[in-house]
């Protein structure tokens, strides 16, 4: 008897308007509010509203024996809460038919689990804490932006309580094993590993409707006999909500497969699971990610957000720029720094299919990357000298920079190296912000002391984490990776 | 074929594009015979022998030109000594009085033997002093030494370029009774705006209607031709231009930048209403408020030069904007390679080789959206021509980031290498189209294709 667990990533970025050279240091704003409302309100109308109607539907009428999981992204949940709030509705009544578990994940949908642990950690937790005020329910199970994951995070992950954590059924980490069972990460985390099995997720989420495929068009009972060919095992079939609706239109009759899918399941045996329950199993193996892997673009890896020098370069200003901002205590820097921080971002700016009609940049506003780069770079310049002009920033800034060249290793940031190289470093000291020892911050935090009270409680509750005991030993445990425990 | 000046002595225009559509055809084995109208006072080209009035006609020799590769009887160049500038100038320099066609004897068609033209050029023309003012009479006399051309030359199709040839596309296909092509390359509406010259414009409209097909550079090409001349979209055939891949690629010098490190912004074309010199001006005026140490180049010459010098002083840029003159050959890539990178301001495009030229030469471009290249080409930012303020925000994102700049420059060196931008595929398209009109003319039945003999 085959197990299934179905997930569905939901997710809407705050896009930049149209940024110019002209707009720095006028006070223009970064967001396109219009775009951003307009985008919002069509998706919500051609896939959340409907399929959480046809989800909510078979889930009662199964009597919870169909039951899936869902994350919402903490930007996309801000948005609809003031401009779509029926659209939360929507999302409420489908939660509370019990049939759905939510995930946690990133508030901002951000990549900064590659450079920066403790900002990571700090928007886990605002994800989390939107979650149970907007739903009541507490996420058990992590997904990441895009899946990325990798060992180093083992930690990170299930130190902030989750059982279980989504990752890319990938054959550069599967090597041959199966992705249909629960693995365990690598190291003492005790974190389960849920592989998602690309082969079956891409056939519901790109080919559904290619006439060109060779099992168009399908439906529902010849889908749900391949997961009954699983076997004995579990079918992971993760893939993206827009599938419904948008990036498969209505006219491709998505909707009618869907609504059909769970009756020919669990006519043919299937049982649905939800991640948790799947992460509280045995696993069969252990299975190591060295380095970032994801589920975007065939590379599944990170160089679909920091592939070419364009997103490096972007990569490592916004990340130059985190100290400063958290410097000034300002809520409304580090927001904007924050939804800059978002992935979509820095995938606007990927030059490996320029012409085609691509999944991911479905609602790019960008002609082409080199626009993206122009516009996000304008962007972060305005945002760095509103930052200097509060010129506490600019004196914390000089301390910082001086102890971190003084400290630093001699590797740089991100550099135009062979991607999984530069992906190799994730797990190493360069793209983790140098926040060293807990001497570092008692110094910094003693040269503007009395502006350590006037810090948002964001900055404040980071610091605070790398002043104690436990934050000091994640630190250690993820900047040296547990195979050299000799170091620590 | 009949075609401009040739060889192209400068970057981009109608004779690039012929020589380019010339070297694909012969590699395509296709025989061309070119037929150009050849100012007295144009520079002489290595390798090619002028005609003069009393000397007879030289085969164009192969020689030390590594223009093309083909034998000896593939490409045959007649010189026909008329004033006809490209672009309007006064052509001035001792010109004949007549224009007579010799053959050489001993060559593999000829009985033309001792028949001067004088005999087919009306009496009003002979003497009269109109030389390279009244471009019209010059035109007429093309075309009527093109009659006599076609009667002696064995063609199958006859291609023209532009309104300027088509006079003498039209009396040759009357003449021999082959298919006529009209490749059309630019029109009068984007050269001139709201001016335009009616006499002109009443050719290109012959030409493209006498022709059997039409042949575009671009779809913003073919439309407007649609729409100002009637043709019919069905009769029109889309070939973009290429650039040679065989020719060393000219990124591999990077020249030294006359500036130090300052950052430099080319504008290469004609300095005439067309291509945006105002607007290019303009952009320099904003980047210069950004980065003041930057430079501006404009390299070329043309009709607004004046001007533009002059508004170069109002704007205060007179120590930044630096006036190179009409460019050529190697000055043009080293033109291209100090370069940072290049603007585009053009009001009409209807296709933009520059912008092949500069990518060529490792410098990014940046094109107007509606640009006839801008349909083919990916890695470079294309703005609305007019935008300024878009301009200027893209250039001076290119100076302050070497990233951008690295960036584009790879992609778009890389993507210049692919097929389409070559010469092969125009030409192998070109030749499609030429069959195609060889096999309809020789089946009438069809009844679309019109004859006008």
């Amino acid at each position: 008897m085959t197990d299934v667990c179905m997930y569905m990533q939901v997710h809407q970025p705050y896009r930049l308007r149209r940024y110019r050279v002209f707009d720095i240091g006028t006070g223009a704003p970064y967001w396109d509010d219009a775009t951003n409302h307009g985008v919002l309100r069509r998706v919500a109308d051609r896939c959340y509203v409907p399929t959480n109607a046809i989800l909510a539907e078979q889930i009662r009428r199964s009597d919870g024996a169909f039951r899936v999981a869902m994350s919402c992204s903490g930007v996309l949940l801000e948005q609809l809460e003031t401009g779509a709030p029926d659209v939360i509705d929507s999302f409420r009544d489908l939660v509370a038919t019990g049939g759905v578990e939510l995930l946690g994940e990133t508030y901002y949908h951000s990549v900064t689990s590659l450079s920066n642990l403790d900002e990571f950690t700090t928007q886990v937790r605002a994800h989390t804490a939107m979650v149970e005020r907007l739903f009541g329910v507490t996420p058990r199970v992590f997904r990441n932006t895009e899946l990325l994951y990798h060992d180093g995070l083992a930690g990170q992950i299930a130190g902030m309580g989750f059982r279980g954590v989504l990752v890319e059924g990938a054959d550069h980490i599967l090597h041959g094993r199966t992705p249909n069972t629960v693995y365990a990460a690598v190291g003492d985390s005790g974190l389960r590993l849920l592989p998602r099995n690309y082969r079956l997720s891409d056939d519901v989420a790109f080919r559904f409707s290619q006439r060109s495929w060779n099992e168009w068009p399908l439906t529902a009972d010849r889908y749900a006999s391949w997961l009954a060919g699983v076997g004995a095992g579990s079918a992971h079939i993760f893939i993206d909500y827009e599938t419904f609706g948008e990036h498969q239109w209505a006219e491709t009759g998505i909707f009618d497969f869907i609504r059909h899918l769970p009756n020919e399941c669990l006519y043919r045996g299937i049982r649905f699971v939800h991640p948790s329950q799947l992460a509280a199993r045995d696993p069969t193996d252990t299975l190591g990610v060295p380095w970032a892997t994801s589920w975007a673009d065939t590379e599944r890896d990170a160089s679909a957000w920091l592939g070419n020098q364009l997103q490096q370069a972007a990569f490592n200003r916004l990340n130059r720029l985190y100290e400063p901002i958290c410097a000034t205590g300002d809520g409304v820097f580090l927001d904007s720094w924050r939804r800059l921080s978002t992935s979509d971002h820095l995938y606007y700016m990927s030059t490996k299919r320029l012409a085609d009609a691509e999944v991911h940049s479905y609602f790019n506003p960008y002609a082409n990357p080199y626009d993206a780069f122009v516009a996000y770079m304008n962007v972060l310049q305005d945002l760095e000298q509103r930052v200097d002009a509060v010129g506490a920033a600019a004196a914390a800034r000089g301390r910082v920079v001086e102890l971190v060249s003084a400290e630093r290793a001699p590797t740089q940031p991100v550099t135009a190296a062979p991607m999984a190289a530069a992906a190799m470093a994730a797990t190493e000291q360069p793209l983790v912000w140098p926040r060293k020892a807990k001497t570092q911050h008692a110094t910094s935090g003693g040269a503007k002391g009395g502006d350590a009270k006037g810090r948002s409680a964001d900055a404040r509750s980071a610091d605070t984490r790398s002043a104690d005991g436990r934050g000091a030993e994640g630190r250690s445990a993820r900047r040296r990776p547990a195979k050299r425990p000799s170091e620590a | 074929m009949f075609g401009w000046e040739f060889p192209p002595a400068q970057a981009g225009g109608l004779a690039t594009a012929t020589l380019g559509l010339v070297k694909g055809l012969l590699r395509s084995d296709v025989a061309v015979t070119l037929v150009v109208p050849f100012p007295m006072d144009a520079p002489t080209v290595p390798g090619l022998r002028l005609l003069s009035t009393a000397g007879e006609f030289r085969r164009a020799r192969r020689g030390g030109a590594s223009l093309w590769s083909a034998a000896d009887d593939q490409l045959r160049v007649w010189r026909v000594p008329a004033p006809l500038h490209a672009y309007g100038g006064a052509a001035g320099g001792a010109a004949p009085d007549q224009v007579s066609v010799h053959y050489q004897p001993g060559s593999k068609t000829g009985v033309l033997a001792d028949r001067s033209v004088t005999d087919v050029i009306p009496a009003a023309n002979r003497g009269a002093d109109v030389y390279g003012v009244n471009l019209m009479a010059d035109v007429e006399r093309f075309a009527d030494v093109a009659a006599l051309i076609a009667e002696e030359e064995p063609h199958d199709v006859i291609d023209t370029h532009d309104w300027i040839t088509f006079g003498a596309g039209i009396s040759a296909a009357a003449a021999s009774g082959r298919p006529l092509v009209a490749h059309i390359h630019a029109t009068e509406m984007d050269r001139s705006g709201e001016w335009i010259n009616g006499a002109i414009a009443v050719r290109e409209r012959e030409g493209m209607h006498a022709a059997a097909r039409v042949i575009s550079t671009s779809s913003v090409l073919a439309r407007r031709v649609t729409q100002v001349y009637d043709v019919l979209p069905d009769r029109i055939d889309i070939v973009p231009l290429g650039i040679d891949h065989r020719e060393e690629p000219w990124s591999a010098s990077r020249a030294t930048n006359p500036f130090g490190t300052a950052p430099v912004v080319l504008f290469l074309g004609r300095v005439t209403h067309q291509k945006g010199p105002e607007r290019f001006l303009e952009v320099a005026r904003r980047v210069a408020d950004f980065v003041p140490r930057a430079h501006f180049v404009v390299a070329g010459t043309g009709d607004l030069l004046p001007h533009i010098i002059e508004r170069t002083v109002e704007l205060g840029l007179a120590e930044q904007v630096h006036f190179t003159g009409a460019l050529r050959g190697a000055e043009v890539k080293h033109a291209f390679g100090m370069a940072d990178v290049c603007v585009m301001p053009s009001v009409s495009e209807p296709f933009g080789l520059v912008a092949l030229e500069s990518l060529r030469a490792g410098t990014p471009c940046i094109i107007p959206r509606d640009a006839g290249v801008a349909e083919v080409l990916r890695n470079a930012f294309k703005v609305e021509s007019w935008d300024v303020e878009e301009m200027t925000d893209k250039i001076v994102a290119i100076i302050r980031y070497p990233e951008l700049l690295a960036e584009l420059r790879d992609r778009a060196t890389a993507e210049l290498l692919e097929e389409r931008f070559g010469l092969e595929l125009p030409a192998r398209r070109t030749r499609a189209v030429y069959e195609r009109v060889v096999r309809e003319s020789a089946a009438p039945a069809r009844g679309h294709a019109a004859h006008y003999n």
